[in-house]
Order: structure tokens, then C-alpha cells, then sequence
């Protein structure tokens, strides 16, 4: 997407132009209320307002925002190194008290406060869990917004030129996608990722070559997930592209000369950037446990890296004797696709026009109350 | 209308092929049968690799497999796992019923459970109940289903399992669940302070009273449901149908619901005997089951009186519900046998397989084993599809509450329980048949991963392990199941479509 | 499936035919819902209404809806609530029967026969809905639930309120049916509702609310979403109706010309006031309030361009002939718009067939010549109008604009010929990009055609800004933050920019307000007469095309039937479809508007028509 969009969700907040000369009282309209809420306002800053009272959203905002930085700020990013002692994940140690972990709060049993020395616990060669959990989020962070992107930029142009296009063009894009969602995304994936696996082999690549492939294996599976994950975007932007293309306004951009590019890019596109946003988002929480499932099946994210599906697969068996080393990467990716999920709701309702607050039971009990006091004073002048 | 579904046909064939096409030419670079023959240390590494590429063709082309894998495939014969050298067809008789089970049963409960609370939630918009489901949904969408299945392998099974064994009440979560059951119908009925406070009341007193009575009695170790249950389950469905779906007001559809509850009960002594004398298969059970709905069906159509309709409908529904308390009533008397047994000592909650190996018994002792090998998995599968559903049962249920039509129904002066059950309803169930084909595929996705924990010989195990070894075929054949059951599920789901909708039915 | 309609048996034949007498007969089912006071005798106050508020909470305080309403309503009398949107018209009704939105909430008092409707509760209210008081919805394609059939949905409402069983209640709802004209109600009784036109599912509702013979009948809208022909169709109905059953009807319009042909007594509303009230003859004949005198000012009225010699030269359709083109006055001139033998066809989609939307049209206008095109929805006025802009292939025939024929043209033949022409659209709502400041929308034409930017494209976007007659800070506005006639001032100002020769103005009025439809109107012909452009003005109304046309054309069914001189077409009407439509138009003026109605009623009994 281009600047342009951004331009178009948040323009500068003008100062509100003094009421027009003469014409038209507004204010009114059946849908009471919409008008007064917009007034000045541009759409940009109509979403952005609502997004930010939803506070589920809110919540997922702050919990997300928090766990990057603890995982970046920990474990540095490429080749900025982080604050936490334990850089390197992979280094066996000592096995302290059975590997238990160190982190105390008030609320667990134990309370008190303390982060020790190995917070999350050691596994049986006695490396640092918590390196290993804040490196495996990064790698799933990585993965969401990577495979986000990827399918973000496939889906769109394959259900932009469908919608606009519609006919043939329609007909074949939309046979191929059919063809994609007839295996479960899980299944093409395991395929995927294998081929990822086997394909250095079969290239008889170099080791530096392997190498790299191996260091840069997450953005790779990335990128091939993002790869399978674009049907539904692109369905959704065609159905979009198809309803707004119905619009007099593209008629009259039509009618005034525009290109097919200018049309799809000026016109139409900026009208579905809230559907597509929303979708995205969404995606990205299915990344993540996506990418966590193929790691656990073996299709995935091998070693030397890390990821959160991964460090359960590998932990899986020690259930019985060391329970965190399976709990504190499942939490993870709990909380990165929860938080995930409720921006995507708040984007939602920021996005849909005909979403309005409607007061509780409560609050039209307390303003009916207010309405009777208002309403005594005026019978009682008259 | 036929020559509409000949045309579907014929796609999903065109689609299939293709999908075989190119999973073919993919599956040809992702797999590699001489993986572990590339760093072979032994000296006649050489040969191994010569005889290897002999049997699997590795010196043709690609299309000439491809062709000559398809040649067999549209005769029956699916190949060879030449790993262990078995032929495929001999893999698939035992996995393709243990993963169709598994897959039938998760979507089935996902879509009834999904759907009530989504329309539920939709009614009550906005309200902590509709703010609680959500949180719940979003929960749910977010678990790693291999993480909640181990879970439940370590907790649910393992827990059970040893309760069991040694009995001991854990009160604060009775208490817990009770309070949470409280809470739930408190939420989902709504209405007045004081009605809420009443049904809170009751919800909690009567799941205290349940698990109370159950763990108290010894009910969870010696599980037995009998007359007793069957009557008070088949007298509350009578109750609860007529309720929602004829009025109480309506004595005629009441009494022929009672009447079917009061004869389910008098056929669950019949059926005792008959079960003891004469073995049961599936089939013979099922002709049981439809000789319930047409005696049901005949209550009724006798109980008469205007709606005759509404009367057999719901006395065929009671029938229904009755039989399959029968039904459980009898598995559940072969408990002490099956727990008893060498092979299962005590802990009957399994944890791994789908059937115990080598358990001797007859058909009820079977369809025990099953279900307590199916819990499992199942709960895991419908935790992540119930989410889905329930969202956009919630959506589209909000969306046709906004439809002119309602507000006709209500001008009308329509009960509300008619407004939703009738007129709302219907209408907001025909998105779903849009979302389940979809849903169905996702849930076959999730077999593979559960498959795979609870180490079921399953499709979905099969294909992970063939494609991990480095097996075209049996990863051929998954894929060409898989694609055909998607087509499937959406010609079923364009059917549904079909008769839901007159518009699609009934040319203008 | 629903079971109840399979048990209902086939009705009993050759039974005696009930008429409006029989109409008793539903005394004979016991009641399930109580009646609200005695029966009622024409002429007894029925609705009294009394200080009545209605009141929205948004965004933490309370916005006033209506206030203060005052009005009592008599049984057989017909009283229109009339105002523009906003008005709160409908939702002061909506009040009476308890379905106003959850966060809306009405004060004051509202007695039904005695019984007090604000503040009954739901339960109460519902034995009072369907029973007592019943509504007719405006767009009866939506107001009907898809999934059952009509017949059902009568059947459910009289099941409601009454212990009837089914072949009861199915012979009521097919006599029903029957009195509101339904043809062959024992067929129609099956049909679900897209299975009929919109004319006979609107018929259906009327006779869903009669079902229970209510004492009060609430009309909202009930023939805006329909054309005018079938329009007239509706209120001749309504009229045989009011004066058969004994119930006080409560019309809830906009169009002046819907209130002069039904109204009784008309109280007027602006902004949630009452402005005004009285008897019909008072408010159209004697209107106090400026608001009023200015609103029935501002609505068009047919057939002020008379002319009295009786002669016509309009052109009209006779048998299967397609109409030829009118012979040029002035063969040098090159026609701004020429449409010769044109057919446009709609392809084939899906499951879809083609369609033929238009067929064998001829038509020219003159360089500076306004020529309307009249029709009603579905007669494929649109589709020329799109089409003469190159929004749709030609299937045969030769359009050619300004000399330039662009049947065949090409993406890029085309752009040159863009400029010679400009559109205004019927929506103002979604004929500017939402996500677009309208100095944008305006100035695009300029940036593709002219290369203009910067303080030359600026200065251009405020000269036309200036043309329409709206404030220049407003360029920096987004569409949502205008109200519908600056909405429709922007399209104007868009299509103009480039200076066309040819404007094709779509419907470009009928989403707007009459007040406001008035004004841009005017600024309509300003603008016409100050840039000279030829026009093809698209309406379904005849009053206002009448007001800016010189010509017009009349459509139907894809073809077109008379073309003639506006006084022409207006005041002798040739072709049995153009006088229909005439005779359909109600105009704002009661007596008028009577002599009118039998006019009109003559020509629906003598072509049989039931929509």
C-alpha cells in the first residue's frame, strides 16, 4: 500500500469549516445522531476515534505492544543484543534446583516478587527457558507479520482484478482459489514446509548456501504460508471490489476519464482499506498458531531456531517432570494471537458505519430518569 | 435443479483432478525417498540408492508417474507405502472410518453447540453474557490445538481417570462450576433482576445438586443413567420443545410431546429385554430409531386437533431425544464390564488410539470403548470450531435482527419467542451453509494435528507420517479424500442452501 | 418447511364470498388478545394524542425526535403527517404502537379508545399490535419475510390475536386478499414474496394489517418505494378501503401530492415541530406558517405549461413500430446527442440470461436543448442514459455525441470524448468518493484532462464551487460531512468542470427533500442557461421534468412510446401509457387532485390493471 492510504485514513485535522451558506439545514436525518457524531471530522479520524474506545482492542494494543518490547528489549533484534544475561538460548548450563523456575509473583503460589535467574525455568541440558520463550516470540512475531504482508499483497491483487474485472478473469482467479481452500491450510503447509526441508538437498546446495536458507528458515515459511493463506482476502476484496464498482462514484470517475489503474488504486481500493485491514489482522492471529502447529508436526521451524511450537514439541514428553517448559511457550502465543484477535475486533467496529453504541439497560434507565427532571421544570413554567 | 447439481459435479471432478495435477508435481520436489540414503555411511550405499530408484520409478519423468499413479487410482488401486510395503487400500479401511468418525462428530456438536450460543449471544448483544461469549471465542480462536490437547490428555483424561480410582470430592470446584453454570443462564435467559436472581438460583442449585449427587454417590464411578434418567430427560425435551417451538399455550402439541415422553419410557422396558436377547448392530439400531419417529409421528398426527404439523414435529423431536437416551442408557450399563476388563484396568478415559487393541466384547462394550476414545479428541476439535461458529452465528443472527421484516413480525404483535424462533431463525441460519464447507476442511486440518497426539490411526496420522518418510502415494491419496469430502461438504451445503431459501428453490 | 402451512387445507369450495358485511365474522373466534375499549362507530374519536415527545439518547444526551404533538383522529379519517426526513414524522408514530429504537423513549400521552400507549408495557403492547393498531411498512420488498409465504404471514397475524384454526384462517386471509385485489388469491396464498411485484407485495401488507380489523391503521410511506403508476393503483385502493372499514388511518408521506389525495385533516412537521395543523382545505388552501406556504411552494406541479390549441406534433408509437427519429429542424446543426435504431443489451451472466434493456431507440437533442426522458423503474431510461456517456456498449444501432460516434470507440478513442460530456447521478450519496475531499472530486476531471494542478487547479475548483453556489472553504470537506443537496450541488460542480457540451442528469433530484430538490433545480437552469450545455434530464417525475425540459421523451418496457414538446406531452397525452402515467401523478391541490382521481380510477378500471 502507498502512502497514499495512510494520507487518506488520517488526514490532517483541519479546523472545521464554518457552517455552509444557506443550503440545507443538517443535523437532522432519520439515522439521528450519525450527523452530529461526524461533524468535522474526516473518516480517518471517525475510526481511529472509535478504535480507541473500544477497549477490548485497547487491551490488545497495550498486551501486544508489551510483549515485543519485553521480547525485543530481552533478547535484542539481529545484531543489536539485548539486556537479558542469557543471550545465547542454545547454551547448555548448569541445571539449577531440577530447573524450576525463578519467577516469583504475589499471586502464584510461593508470592512474593523476584525474576532470578532463570525465570521460566531450565530444560534437561539446563538452557535458559525464558531466552528460548522471548527468542520464540520473535519468531512468531516475525512470522505474523511477514505471512500478513504476503498474503495481503497476493490476495488483494488476485481479488482487486477478479472484482473489477469480473468475467473471465474473474471466473478463472476464482476457480484457483477454490482449488487452494479444498485442502485444509494445515495440509498444504505440512506440504510446504516439507519442500522448504527437502529442496536445499535436492538443489545440491552449498553450506553456505544451507546455511542461509536455515538462519532465514522463518521468514522463508513465512512467506510460503502467506503463500496459502490468501484465499479468503482475496475472496473478501473481490466481493468488496464487486459491490463498490457498482458505485456511482466509480461510474463518475469513469465518466471523467479515469484509467482502470486510477480507478482500482484512487477510488475503489481506499473504500475497502477497512474490510482488508480487518482481515489481515485476523490472518496474522491464525499465523501464529498456524506457524505453532507445523512447528509441533515437524513441518515447520527446525532447529537451531526457535519457535514457540517448537519448544512445545520438544517439551511435550517432560509434561510430568517439568510442566513450565510447556506452559510459559503456550502462553505466549495465547497472548500474541488473543491480543491479536481483539485489535481485529476493534478494528472491526471502528471500520463498520452502522456499528453504534446502543446504551445498556442501565444507562437508558438513568437518562430516562434525567429526561422526567428536565421535562418537570418546563410544565411547571408554562 | 438436477442439471444444476450435474453441473456442480462435474466441476468438483474438473477441480479434483486438477488439485491432483499439481499436488502431484509438488509432491514430487517436497519429497524425498532417498533422504536418509544421501548420508548412508554403509558401502553399498550406491545399490541401495540403484534399488530404490527401481522401485519407485525415480528414473522417469514426472508426468509418467503421475500418469501411471493415475491410472491406478481411477482402477481402486491407491498405491504402495513401501516403507513398510503395505498397499494403501489395506492402510485406508482402518483409517478412513476412524477419522470420519472423529471429524463427523466434532463438526456435528460444534454446529449445534456454536450455533445456540452465537444466537443467544446475538440476542443478548452487548450485555456481560454477549461480552463473556466473545472473550470466550477469542480464547479459543487463540489456542494452539496441540497445546489444549495435551492439556486435555494431562488434566481431563489423567484427572478422571484417577478420580476414579480413588474417589475424593474437590468442593471449590464444584462450587466453581456451579456458580459458572449460574452465571451462564443468569446471562443467557436475561429479563428482570428478579428473574435473573431466580434463575441463577436454580442453575446453581441444580448443578450443585447434579455433581454433588454424582460425585457424592459414587455416579462417576459406576455411571448408570436408567428409567429414572431416561424419563426425566425425555419429559424435559417434551417440555422444552413445546415451549419453544409451539407455546405452552398449545395443550394439543404439549400433550402428544408427553404423550412420546411417557411412551419412550414404557419402550426403554421393552428395549431392555429385547437388547438382552437379540445382539444390535448399527443398522438395527437405526431401524429402532426410525421406528421411534413413526410412532411418534403417529401420537402426533392423533393428538390432531389444527396444527397437526407442530404436534408431530415436536413429538418426533421428544422421540428422538429419547431414543438416544436409551441408547447411552445401554452402553453405559456394560461400564463395569468395560472397566473391569484386563485391557482398560480401571483408568477407562483413553488417552491414545481409537479403539483398544484386542478388547473382547460385543456390540454395546464396542460402542463404549469408542466413546471414551473419542471424548478426547473431540472436545479438542469442537473448542476450536465452536469459536468460528459461534461468531458468525452471532453476526449473522445481529444482521437479520435488523431486517425490515422483523420489525413487520413485531408490528405484527408476534410473541418474541415466535419473532426469533420463526421469523429470525431461519433467515440467519442461511449464512451458515456458506461457512461450513469452509469450516468442515478446517476442522479435517485439525484432525491431522489431534490425530497425531492422541496417536490415532487416522487420515490425518497417516499423512504426516507418509509425508515425513518420504510416501507419494498414501499422501496422494489423503489429499484426493480430503478435496473429494470438501466437494462434497459444499454440494451438501448448496443443497441445505436450496431448501432453506425459497428464492433459490422457487423460480419467480 | 413450516408445518402449519401444509396442514391448512385447501379452502372450501363454492362457499358463500364474504364481502366487507361478513367482515363480523371474526367474532365468531375467540379473542386471544384484549380489545382496547367498545367497538368504535365512524365519526368517534379513536386516538387521542396528547403532549407527546419522542426522544433519542446519543452519545450521552437526549436529542428531541418530536415534541409537543397534539392530535385527536377520528374513526374513517385520514390523517397525514407530513415533513421532510427528519422531521420525526415516523418515529412519533412508531412511538404509539412501542417500536421505537432501544435508545429512544417517548413521554407525554397517547389514549387509544381510553387505553394510555405510552409506557404499556411490551407484553401489553403486543396484544395491542396487529390487533388494534397495525402498520403498513414502506418497502414491502423487505418488510416481508423472504422464507414464508404470503399467505402465511396474513395467517400468522390472525392466529396471533384470534383462537382460529388453520382453514379458518386461511379463508379470511384469502378474502383478504381478495378485497386488496390480489389476483386469484387461492394461487397467491402459496407465492412468497419475491415471488410477486412490488404493487402486490405492498398489497399483501395492507391486507396483513386489516387482518384483525384494527381500530387504528398506521401508513408509513406506504407508496414511496413504488412507481407511480402502481402508486395510483395503492391509493385507489387505500380510498375504496378507509371508506369500508372503521378505522382512522394515520399517512405518514413526504409527497404533497400522496397527502392531497388521501388526506382528511394534515398536521405538518419540521425539525420534531409541529408547524401546523388543520383540515386539508386549510393547509392547501389557506397555509399560515411560512414553512408551509414554502414547502408546498417548492413542490413541482404538473401541467403548468399548458397549451389550450389542442394540437399536437409529438411523435407517438403506434402498434409494434419503433418510434422513428424526428426529422431535423436544421439539418447543418450537428445534434449533441444522436440515437439511432440503438438496442443495448445486458449480457448473460451466471445463471442469469441476457436482457434486453433497450430497443430500436431514436432520439436527437439539439445543441443547448434540455430533453427529458420519462419513465418508470425498469423501463430502461438508466440504461440510455448510462450508455450516451459510453458506461455501456451499444448491441446495435449508432450513438454519436457531438458528431463523435463512440459505439465502438475504444478505452483511448474515448478520452477526447470525455471531456465533451459530464454526468450527474441519481445517489448523492455514493456519487462522490467517501474517502475523497470534495475539492478533489471536483478538481479530477481537470488533473486527467487538463494536466491542471496546483493554484491553477485550485482556483478552477473554487470558481466551480462559486458556480454552485456553495461556500469555497467546503472543498475541504468529506462527502459525509454534506448534507444531501450539497452533495448534489458537488455532482453538479463535478460534471461541469470540463465545460460539456452534453450533460446527462440521472434522476438527480428524486434522494432529495422537495425544498431542496427545488433549489437545486433553479440552480439547474441557472447553470443550463449561463453555459448553454445539452442535457438528457432522466426522471421518473413528470412534474419536475416538466419544470426543466423542453422536450420530452416517454419510456416503458425498453422502448420508447411519445416524444414530443413538453406542453405537448403534458397537456394531451397520445399514447396510452403517457396518459396513465399523467393521470397517475397526484398533484398538490385537493380539488384538483379530485378531478384528477376519477380521471385516473377510470383509466386503471378500463385496462384492468392490479400491479
Amino acid at each position: 500500500m502507498s502512502t497514499h492510504d495512510d494520507s487518506t485514513l488520517l488526514p490532517p485535522a483541519g479546523p472545521p469549516a464554518t457552517s455552509p451558506g444557506g443550503d440545507d439545514a443538517r443535523g437532522r436525518g432519520e439515522g439521528v445522531g450519525e450527523a452530529k457524531e461526524v461533524e468535522g471530522l474526516s473518516q480517518g479520524q471517525i475510526v481511529w476515534g472509535r478504535f480507541i474506545r473500544h477497549k477490548g482492542a485497547i487491551f490488545g494494543l497495550v498486551i501486544l505492544i508489551s510483549v515485543a518490547l519485553l521480547s525485543f528489549v530481552s533478547m535484542g533484534i539481529g545484531p543489536i543484543k539485548g539486556l537479558w544475561k542469557h543471550q545465547d538460548y542454545t547454551r547448555s548450563g548448569t541445571v539449577v534446583d531440577g530447573g524450576r523456575p525463578t519467577l516469583q509473583l504475589p499471586f502464584l503460589p510461593g508470592g512474593g516478587f523476584a525474576i532470578g535467574d532463570h525465570p521460566f525455568g531450565q530444560d534437561s541440558i539446563g538452557s535458559d527457558s525464558f531466552a528460548q520463550v522471548m527468542k520464540g516470540v520473535q519468531t512468531s512475531l516475525l512470522v505474523m507479520v511477514v505471512l500478513g504482508l504476503t498474503a495481503l499483497v497476493i490476495g488483494v491483487t488476485i481479488g482487486a482484478i477478479a472484482g473489477y474485472y469480473r468475467g473471465k478473469v474473474d471466473t478463472v482467479l476464482m476457480r484457483f482459489t477454490d482449488l487452494i481452500i479444498t485442502l485444509p491450510v494445515l495440509v498444504l503447509g505440512a506440504v510446504l514446509g516439507r519442500l522448504l526441508d527437502v529442496l536445499p538437498v535436492k538443489l545440491d546446495a552449498t553450506a553456505a548456501q544451507r546455511e542461509a536458507i536455515r538462519s532465514n528458515m522463518p521468514l522463508l515459511l513465512a512467506v510460503v504460508l502467506g503463500m496459502i493463506l490468501w484465499t479468503g482476502l482475496a475472496r473478501l476484496t473481490r466481493s468488496e471490489f464487486l459491490s463498490l464498482r457498482e458505485r456511482e462514484f466509480v461510474d463518475s470517475a469513469r465518466v471523467a476519464g479515469a484509467s482502470d489503474w486510477r480507478i482500482i488504486t484512487k477510488h475503489i481500493l481506499p473504500n475497502a482499506v477497512g474490510v482488508i485491514i480487518v482481515n489481515v489482522t485476523l490472518l496474522m492471529s491464525v499465523a501464529v498458531t498456524l506457524e505453532a502447529a507445523l512447528s509441533f508436526l515437524n513441518f515447520g521451524i527446525k532447529k537451531p531456531n526457535v519457535s514457540l511450537g517448537l519448544l512445545i514439541a520438544e517439551n511435550q514428553g517432560a509434561f510430568a517432570t517439568r510442566p513450565w517448559l510447556f506452559w510459559w511457550p503456550g502462553l505466549f502465543i495465547i497472548l500474541i494471537a488473543l491480543s491479536v484477535n481483539f485489535i481485529g475486533d476493534g478494528l472491526r467496529d471502528a471500520f463498520d458505519p452502522r456499528t453504534r453504541k446502543i446504551p445498556s439497560e442501565r444507562t437508558m434507565k438513568r437518562a430516562a430518569a434525567k429526561l422526567e427532571a428536565a421535562r418537570r421544570p418546563e410544565e411547571e413554567t408554562k | 435443479m438436477v442439471r444444476f447439481l450435474a453441473r456442480r459435479l462435474g466441476m468438483a471432478l474438473g477441480i479434483l483432478a486438477l488439485l491432483s495435477v499439481i499436488m502431484y508435481l509438488l509432491l514430487d520436489v517436497a519429497i524425498d525417498p532417498l533422504e536418509e540414503l544421501r548420508t548412508d555411511p554403509s558401502p553399498n550405499r550406491d545399490q541401495k540408492i540403484a534399488n530404490r530408484i527401481a522401485l519407485l520409478d525415480l528414473d522417469k519423468p514426472v508426468w509418467i508417474r503421475y500418469l501411471n499413479w493415475l491410472g491406478r487410482f481411477v482402477q481402486g488401486d491407491f498405491g504402495l507405502a513401501w516403507r513398510s510395503m503395505t498397499p494403501v487400500n489395506h492402510l485406508l479401511t482402518t483409517a478412513i472410518p476412524t477419522s470420519i468418525q472423529l471429524v463427523f462428530a466434532s463438526t456435528v456438536i460444534a454446529i449445534l453447540l456454536g450455533v445456540t450460543i452465537g444466537v443467544l449471544s446475538a440476542l443478548r448483544q452487548y450485555t456481560p453474557f454477549d461480552y463473556a461469549i466473545t472473550f470466550v471465542a477469542f480464547l479459543l480462536y487463540s489456542l494452539p490445538i496441540f497445546w489444549v490437547a495435551v492439556l486435555l490428555k494431562q488434566f481431563l483424561a489423567i484427572g478422571l481417570n484417577d478420580y476414579i480410582n480413588d474417589p475424593s470430592v474437590n468442593w471449590a470446584l464444584v462450587v466453581g462450576l456451579s456458580l459458572l453454570s449460574g452465571l451462564f443462564w443468569l446471562g443467557a435467559l436475561g429479563g428482570t433482576v428478579k428473574r435473573r436472581l431466580i434463575t441463577f438460583a436454580l442453575a446453581f442449585a441444580a448443578t450443585f445438586g447434579v455433581l454433588a449427587y454424582a460425585l457424592g454417590s459414587g455416579w462417576v464411578q459406576h455411571p448408570r443413567i436408567g428409567v429414572v434418567g431416561v424419563g426425566a430427560v425425555a419429559f424435559a425435551t417434551a417440555f422444552a420443545v413445546s415451549a419453544l417451538f409451539a407455546g405452552l399455550n398449545n395443550r394439543r402439541a404439549l400433550g402428544a410431546a408427553f404423550t412420546t415422553a411417557a411412551f419412550g419410557v414404557l419402550a426403554w422396558f421393552g428395549c431392555q429385554w429385547l437388547f438382552f436377547y437379540v445382539p444390535m448392530n448399527e443398522l438395527r439400531l437405526l431401524g429402532l430409531l426410525v421406528a421411534a419417529v413413526l410412532v411418534s409421528l403417529l401420537i402426533g398426527w392423533l393428538w390432531g386437533g389444527p396444527d397437526r404439523a407442530v404436534s408431530m414435529r415436536g413429538a418426533a423431536i421428544v422421540a428422538v431425544a429419547t431414543s438416544v437416551m436409551v441408547f447411552i442408557d445401554r452402553v453405559f450399563q456394560g461400564w463395569e464390564q468395560y472397566s473391569a476388563s484386563g485391557l482398560i484396568r480401571g483408568r477407562p478415559i483413553a488417552t491414545i488410539g481409537a479403539a483398544t487393541p484386542g478388547l473382547n466384547g460385543d456390540f454395546w462394550i464396542a460402542q463404549l470403548d469408542k466413546f471414551t476414545h473419542l471424548l478426547l479428541p473431540t472436545i479438542a476439535l469442537v473448542m476450536i470450531s465452536f469459536a468460528s461458529y459461534t461468531r458468525y452465528q452471532r453476526g449473522a443472527t445481529l444482521e437479520v435482527l435488523n431486517q425490515d421484516y422483523i420489525r413487520t413480525a413485531r408490528a405484527k404483535g408476534l410473541p418474541e419467542r415466535l419473532v426469533i424462533v420463526r421469523h429470525a431463525l431461519r433467515n440467519a441460519l442461511m449464512p451458515l451453509a456458506s461457512i461450513v464447507p469452509v469450516d468442515f476442511v478446517a476442522m479435517v486440518g485439525g484432525a491431522v494435528v489431534t490425530e497425531t497426539i492422541f496417536s490415532w490411526a487416522g487420515m490425518g496420522s497417516l499423512f504426516v507420517r507418509s509425508l515425513l518418510q518420504g510416501e507419494v502415494d498414501p499422501v496422494m491419496v489423503y489429499v484426493m479424500i480430503v478435496g473429494g469430502l470438501a466437494m462434497v461438504a459444499n454440494l451438501i451445503a448448496d443443497f441445505l442452501y436450496a431448501v432453506i431459501d425459497p428464492r433459490i428453490r422457487v423460480n419467480a | 418447511m413450516s408445518p402449519e402451512k401444509t396442514t391448512a387445507p385447501v379452502p372450501p369450495k363454492g362457499g358463500p364470498k364474504l364481502g366487507m358485511a361478513e367482515h363480523a365474522s371474526l367474532d365468531r373466534f375467540q379473542r386471544l388478545s384484549r380489545t382496547a375499549g367498545a367497538e368504535v362507530k365512524a365519526g368517534d374519536v379513536i386516538l387521542e394524542v396528547r403532549d407527546l415527545s419522542v426522544n433519542f439518547w446519543v452519545n450521552d444526551s437526549w436529542f428531541t425526535a418530536a415534541e409537543h404533538m397534539n392530535y385527536d383522529l377520528k374513526a374513517g379519517e385520514v390523517l397525514a403527517i407530513v415533513g421532510e426526513s427528519g422531521s420525526g414524522k415516523t418515529q412519533s408514530s412508531m412511538s404509539l404502537i412501542g417500536l421505537l429504537p432501544k435508545n429512544g423513549r417517548a413521554t407525554g400521552s397517547a389514549k387509544l379508545k381510553g387505553v394510555e400507549l405510552v409506557g404499556l408495557s411490551q407484553a401489553e403492547m403486543r396484544e395491542i399490535r396487529g390487533n388494534e393498531i397495525s402498520v403498513i411498512f414502506q418497502e414491502p420488498m423487505t418488510a416481508l419475510n423472504p422464507v414464508y409465504t404470503v399467505g402465511f404471514q396474513i395467517v400468522e397475524t390472525l392466529r396471533t390475536h384470534f383462537l382460529m384454526n388453520p382453514s379458518d384462517a386461511k379463508a379470511r386471509a384469502v378474502e383478504l386478499m381478495r378485497l386488496v385485489e390480489i389476483p386469484d388469491p387461492e394461487d397467491s396464498f402459496n407465492k412468497f414474496p419475491h415471488q410477486l411485484s412490488g404493487g402486490q407485495r405492498q398489497r399483501i401488507m395492507i391486507a396483513q394489517a386489516l387482518a384483525c380489523d384494527p381500530k387504528l391503521l398506521i401508513a408509513d410511506e406506504p407508496t414511496t418505494a413504488l412507481d407511480v403508476t402502481v402508486q395510483a393503483e395503492i391509493l385507489k385502493l387505500m380510498r375504496e378501503l378507509r371508506t369500508r372499514v372503521n378505522a382512522g388511518i394515520i399517512l405518514i408521506t413526504h409527497s404533497m401530492g400522496v397527502v392531497a389525495d388521501m388526506a382528511d385533516r394534515i398536521i405538518v412537521m419540521k425539525d420534531g415541530k409541529v408547524v401546523e395543523q388543520g383540515t386539508a382545505a386549510d393547509i392547501f388552501y389557506r397555509p399560515q406558517h411560512p414553512y408551509t406556504k414554502a414547502l408546498l411552494e417548492a413542490v413541482p406541479h404538473l401541467g403548468e405549461t399548458k397549451i389550450e390549441d389542442g394540437r399536437t406534433d409529438a411523435l407517438v408509437k403506434v402498434d409494434e413500430q419503433p418510434l422513428p427519429l424526428e426529422p431535423a429542424k436544421d439539418p447543418s446543426v450537428v445534434p449533441a446527442l444522436l440515437l439511432e435504431n440503438v438496442d443495448i443489451t445486458y449480457p448473460k451472466q451466471g445463471r442469469r440470461p441476457a436482457f434486453r434493456a433497450a430497443h430500436a431507440i431514436n432520439l436527437r437533442i439539439e445543441p443547448g436543448e434540455v430533453v427529458g426522458l420519462v419513465g418508470e423503474s425498469g423501463s430502461g431510461k438508466t440504461t440510455i442514459g448510462r450508455a450516451a456517456v459510453a458506461l455501456l456498449p451499444v448491441s446495435a444501432g449508432r450513438i454519436t455525441v457531438c458528431g463523435f460516434d463512440i459505439t465502438h470507440a475504444t478505452h483511448r478513442d474515448l478520452k477526447p470524448f470525455r471531456k465533451t460530456v459530464g454526468m450527474v447521478f441519481q445517489d448523492p450519496g455514493s456519487s462522490l468518493n467517501p474517502r475523497l475531499p470534495v475539492g478533489e472530486s471536483i478538481g479530477e476531471p481537470l488533473l486527467l484532462h487538463e494536466g491542471l494542478r496546483g493554484a491553477e487547479l485550485s482556483r478552477r475548483v473554487e470558481d466551480l464551487l462559486d458556480s454552485v453556489e456553495l461556500p469555497r472553504s467546503m472543498r475541504n470537506r468529506y462527502p459525509h460531512e454534506l448534507s444531501g443537496g450539497q452533495k448534489q450541488r458537488i455532482g453538479v460542480a463535478r460534471a461541469l468542470a470540463l465545460n460539456p457540451k452534453l450533460l446527462v442528469a440521472d434522476e438527480p433530484t428524486s434522494a432529495l427533500d422537495v425544498s431542496v430538490q427545488a433549489r437545486v433545480l433553479k440552480l439547474f437552469s441557472d447553470l443550463q442557461e449561463r453555459y448553454g450545455f445539452a442535457c438528457l434530464f432522466i426522471s421518473h417525475d413528470l412534474a419536475v421534468v416538466e419544470m426543466v425540459s423542453s422536450k420530452i421523451a416517454v419510456m416503458t418496457h425498453g422502448e420508447l412510446v411519445e416524444v414530443g414538446a413538453t406542453s405537448d406531452i403534458v397537456t394531451y397525452p397520445q399514447h396510452p401509457y403517457t396518459q396513465r402515467l399523467l393521470s397517475a401523478v397526484p398533484v398538490p391541490d385537493p380539488d384538483q387532485q379530485k378531478l384528477r382521481r376519477e380521471l385516473r380510477d377510470a383509466i386503471i378500471e378500463r385496462e384492468h390493471l392490479v400491479s
